[in-house]
């Protein structure tokens, strides 16, 4: 389970997050929602520690050293920030996923590589298993990179607007994937950009919009209140209060 | 010496000359590739003019052996040519290869440049008189300038400053939104065209001081320097020109000086002016970057560490407000702080006035009351806001609001108050502190 | 007297091949030597080169080159003041000015908020040009300049030799041994550092290796050259295929073909024309030679498909 509690975190002098505190438990899929720039996907990388955070702390399964939980956490990136132009195969991008098991000199096992071929046939690409990823359909692509996170074999997935651009079929059957990993006990935190499908989608709902308006289940969190909170008029002073303490933090005029 | 004869006796004035204005058109041309990102661009140019004053010289030993007064033209026209070609190919390789940018800039350097080695070792044994006039190009020679340069330096440079005042307005649109400038029917193909060739001459004007593999550094420092100082487009480019030109200047200076103290005892050192202006360039954007008013680093945090300082004192002068008299341990152990900090941070609230010494503790003055009583009014009306307007949990807005009473204007509290129709109780109803005045 | 004193280019292959398969190769010609120290620097930059260009490293491994150059003359200036003159002092010198480059430019990025292209420009101009400022002061007689940037081929000896064939068991010995973390942090920084391996040393161990390549070319092509070396195979062999180590392949062939070619046309001009040009230039002339007819090549191919050919695979119904 997922424990935030005074997450912020500043971009120059622009604050992305500010003060976001919830809790997630186990086994549930949540959807990460809010209006563009609202930070969603920095919520993601800074539970990643792949960017910096002001302050805040952020715990996985109660343990708040990364390093200790880092190997059961799967990511898939936005699809914007690949090299599409890299020579690397479906395959090869799949095996990629078990490298962190591995040891220093070691090679990618038997074992491995049989995963990697069962996660490909799982979403449906194990035809294209030796095809560039260039050449692929963006659905194909992201295929690929959910079954990247499915051969981590982690406990907690985390997704970052994992169907920009991919057709609906695609989007579906992928839900439906990572709706059985929920049934297993394993927790999905996607990053969702569609409001009507939310419902079908997910269990529970996260409300983003710099700060943490509303976390809970879906049927709680998504009440016309709510929405009008994360657009409401309401929250100008409290965005320009914001951009004060970040200007402040990072002693630029 | 003095400094007029810089620009006036007859030995110093070509290279001084032509240095400036070559530094004044190529701090214009990078302040616009420093905006776009794109100043790798000048390092791969600079360097793909190698092969054509190979060629070029090559081509004047063999014709016209006799003309050797010509050669710097000949120079100019060998290099404008041969880095067009090297624009067209790398454009080539990004456009229709898919190479990525970097990948396409390094090649065209390295190839030509090897191309004008293999020129130039074949001029080695053909045409040996020929080759100090392309040796030089490596790293400059500015002192060997004459007059006739600084003509047709002189016009170059000028045509560059006038290109650039001419399409002020549609380069600073294409500079910052190349798509909407398209769409708005500016001739972005047709000024990308000129931009280019401004590149070039700059470059190519530049090769002679400054010499061919530290070109780019003459592109890139004075820009740096005045984004530092400056948001404003125009304000960049006159600030870029003066930095520039002040580079060239002190650069040349510093080498004639350097050189005629250093040969003082007979045996001849001469300081080279290239690299000597590129230390200069680089000292002014290594100062800009580290000291610029708001941008520089030294002042970011100063800024942050006063910042710092002042959420402490506030912090001690709400600590005052509730308890009403205070020592310096009590300060310490209510703020949670070293003894060290509690004591200077009281010392200075009594320097300032908010506080007051009384027998062995302290309390606050009556502007001391004033102020802490603004601070806890902030303090309540945000959480006020952030449990009412936001519909915050009571129990967490206490923590928020502990950071943002430092922060609030005299304006958002205005704001705040009419937002919440002059509240006197906050969520945990606690009476919050009326304006001072009101 | 030179074996292929007077030979024309198919002439220089016949005399190759005759003198390895005799064994007289034993004792070195000097166009022997070059060929074989040149080969080992394609081959070496041959396996670099691609992990850089990935990378988008391509146009900070110029500004290496260029720092190194001035580590290297810096290490040169000081032993030969000092007691001996060691290569292993070179390489120090080279290993030190890299990591100095390298941490300035992603301190000025990461701390001064420069955009990253003008931050590589500024500093290795400025170190650039404060190197040649402390050479002229402190060396009067110093020529830095010609030969520093371009290197001389035709001067290279047997020792040269030696040190070319450690370059090429480092660099292959590292990149066989760690390729599949240069290739992960190569792709996917970011994954890499979510699955918890160490992006940075491996970022650092590629940025060695370049140092040292740069070094020991140094003498041979002299540090600008190298570059060729290092993105032309590559870009070629990326032309026509598409998984990581058949390109890593095809950039050591690709290489080690305009070494071959470089060299034998080089002798061809100096017995036909009298006229001695410089080996170094050449290899780098060929390799632009070679990726433009592997471009030529492409196009012919695209004109009339084959069989096996990938084609753009779009999504099928079926998923």
């Amino acid at each position: 389970m997922i424990d935030v509690e005074g997450l912020t975190v500043n971009y120059g002098k622009t604050p992305v997050l500010w003060d976001v505190s919830f809790q997630i438990p186990q086994g549930v899929s949540v959807g990460i929602l809010g209006p563009n720039g609202a930070g969603k996907s920095t919520l993601l990388k800074a539970l990643l520690r792949i960017i910096p955070t002001m302050s805040g702390r952020m715990d996985f399964f109660g343990e708040s050293s990364f390093s200790k939980v880092q190997k059961k956490i799967a990511y898939v990136p936005q699809r914007g920030s690949v090299d599409w132009d890299f020579p690397i195969t479906a395959f090869e991008v799949v095996l990629m996923g078990r490298y962190g098991k591995l040891r220093l000199f070691g090679r990618p096992r038997a074992a491995d590589k049989e995963a990697a071929y069962r996660a490909l046939e799982i979403v449906g690409m194990r035809d294209y298993a030796h095809v560039q990823i260039g050449q692929l359909s963006g659905g194909q692509q992201q295929r690929i990179f959910i079954a990247r996170a499915l051969v981590q074999n982690g406990d907690i997935f985390l997704l970052d607007e994992p169907f920009a651009g991919v057709d609906l079929t695609t989007e579906k059957t992928m839900m439906a994937l990572l709706k059985q990993e929920t049934e297993k006990g394993k927790t999905i935190c996607v990053v969702h950009h569609d409001l009507p499908t939310v419902k079908e989608y997910f269990d529970w709902v996260l409300l983003l919009n710099t700060r943490l308006i509303a976390v809970g289940p879906v049927s709680e969190v998504l009440t016309p209140e709510n929405l009008c909170l994360a657009f409401g008029k309401n929250q100008m002073l409290f965005d320009e209060a914001a951009r004060l303490a970040a200007k402040s933090a990072s002693g630029i005029l | 010496m003095s400094f007029l004869d810089f620009f006036i006796d007859p030995v110093f004035r070509a290279p001084m000359w032509g240095t400036l204005l070559m530094c004044v058109a190529s701090s214009l041309i990078g302040t616009i590739l420093f905006l776009q990102k794109k100043t790798l661009l000048a390092e791969s140019l600079s360097h793909a003019t190698y092969p054509g004053v190979v060629l070029g010289v090559a081509l004047l030993g063999w014709f016209f052996p006799s003309q050797e007064k010509w050669a710097f033209a000949v120079v100019l026209l060998g290099a404008l040519f041969s880095s067009y070609l090297g624009l067209k190919m790398i454009r080539f390789l990004q456009e229709k290869q898919k190479v990525s940018t970097d990948a396409s800039l390094c090649f065209v350097l390295s190839l030509f440049f090897g191309i004008g080695v293999l020129g130039i070792s074949g001029m080695q044994s053909i045409l040996p008189s020929w080759n100090k006039q392309v040796q030089m190009l490596l790293f400059g020679q500015a002192a060997t300038m004459t007059d006739l340069h600084i003509l047709l330096y002189g016009i170059l440079a000028c045509c560059v400053v006038f290109f650039v005042w001419l399409m002020f307005h549609p380069l600073k649109a294409i500079v910052f939104d190349p798509d909407f400038s398209k769409s708005v029917k500016l001739p972005v193909p047709m000024l990308e065209r000129i931009l280019f060739w401004c590149l070039l001459v700059s470059l190519v004007l530049g090769m002679r001081s400054v010499g061919v593999v530290l070109m780019s550094g003459m592109v890139i420092a004075p820009a740096v320097a005045a984004r530092q100082y400056t948001s404003s487009f125009s304000k960049m480019l006159w600030l870029s020109a003066l930095f520039g030109a002040c580079s060239g200047l002190l650069g040349n200076i510093l080498s004639i000086l350097g050189t005629s103290y250093l040969s003082r005892n007979g045996e001849m050192l001469t300081i080279p002016t290239g690299p000597m202006i590129i230390l200069v360039g680089g000292c002014f954007a290594f100062y800009a970057l580290a000291f610029a008013p708001e941008r520089g680093l030294v002042f970011r945090k100063l800024r942050i560490r006063s910042f710092h300082r002042k959420c402490l004192e506030e912090n001690c002068l709400k600590g005052f407000w509730k308890k009403g008299s205070l020592s310096y341990a009590g300060v310490q152990a209510l703020l949670g702080i070293s003894p060290f900090r509690a004591f200077f941070a009281v010392r200075r609230l009594v320097r300032k006035g908010w506080v007051i010494k009384e027998h062995k503790t302290y309390r606050l003055t009556p502007d001391g009351m004033h102020k802490a009583a603004s601070i806890v009014r902030l303090h309540r009306l945000w959480e006020l806001y952030l449990a009412n307007m936001l519909k915050l949990e009571t129990g967490k807005v206490h923590k928020t609001a502990e950071e943002m009473e430092h922060i609030l204007t005299p304006e958002i509290e205005a704001k705040l108050t009419e937002l919440l129709a002059n509240p006197t109780r906050d969520p945990h109803e606690q009476p919050i502190p009326q304006r001072r005045g009101l | 007297m030179s074996p292929y004193w007077g030979v024309d280019f198919f002439e220089f292959f016949a005399v190759f091949f005759k003198r390895l398969f005799s064994l007289e190769i034993v004792h070195l010609a000097t166009d022997e030597i070059q060929m074989i120290v040149l080969s080992c620097i394609a081959i070496s930059c041959a396996l670099l080169g691609p992990f850089l260009v990935l990378k988008k490293m391509a146009m900070f491994a110029n500004s290496l080159s260029h720092t190194i150059l001035i580590g290297i003359v810096i290490a040169f200036l000081i032993c030969s003041q000092g007691s001996m003159f060691d290569f292993t002092h070179l390489l120090i010198g080279a290993l030190c000015a890299a990591l100095f480059t390298a941490l300035c430019t992603e301190g000025l990025v990461k701390y001064f908020r420069l955009t990253e292209d003008a931050s590589v420009g500024l500093i290795f101009t400025f170190l650039f040009a404060s190197g040649i400022l402390l050479v002229t002061l402190c060396m009067r007689d110093v020529h830095l300049g010609v030969e520093s940037v371009m290197g001389n081929a035709d001067a290279l000896v047997l020792s040269d030799v030696r040190t070319a064939l450690y370059l090429v068991l480092i660099n292959g010995g590292v990149i066989f041994l760690f390729y599949r973390h240069f290739q992960l942090s190569s792709f996917d920084r970011a994954f890499a550092q979510v699955l918890g391996l160490p992006g940075n040393v491996f970022h650092f161990l590629l940025l060695f290796l370049v140092a040292i390549t740069c070094t020991g070319a140094f003498r041979a092509v002299g540090v600008l050259l190298v570059l060729a070396f290092l993105v032309g195979p590559y870009l070629t062999a990326r032309l026509f295929c598409h998984r990581l180590p058949r390109i890593l392949g095809w950039s050591c062939l690709i290489g080690m073909g305009a070494v071959l070619c470089g060299v034998a046309l080089t002798r061809h001009i100096l017995s036909m024309y009298d006229l001695p040009l410089s080996t170094g230039g050449m290899v780098v002339c060929m390799i632009g030679v070679i990726y433009f007819l592997g471009l030529g090549v492409k196009k012919a191919m695209g004109l009339c498909p084959k069989p096996h050919q990938r084609t753009k695979v779009l999504w099928t119904p079926n998923d």
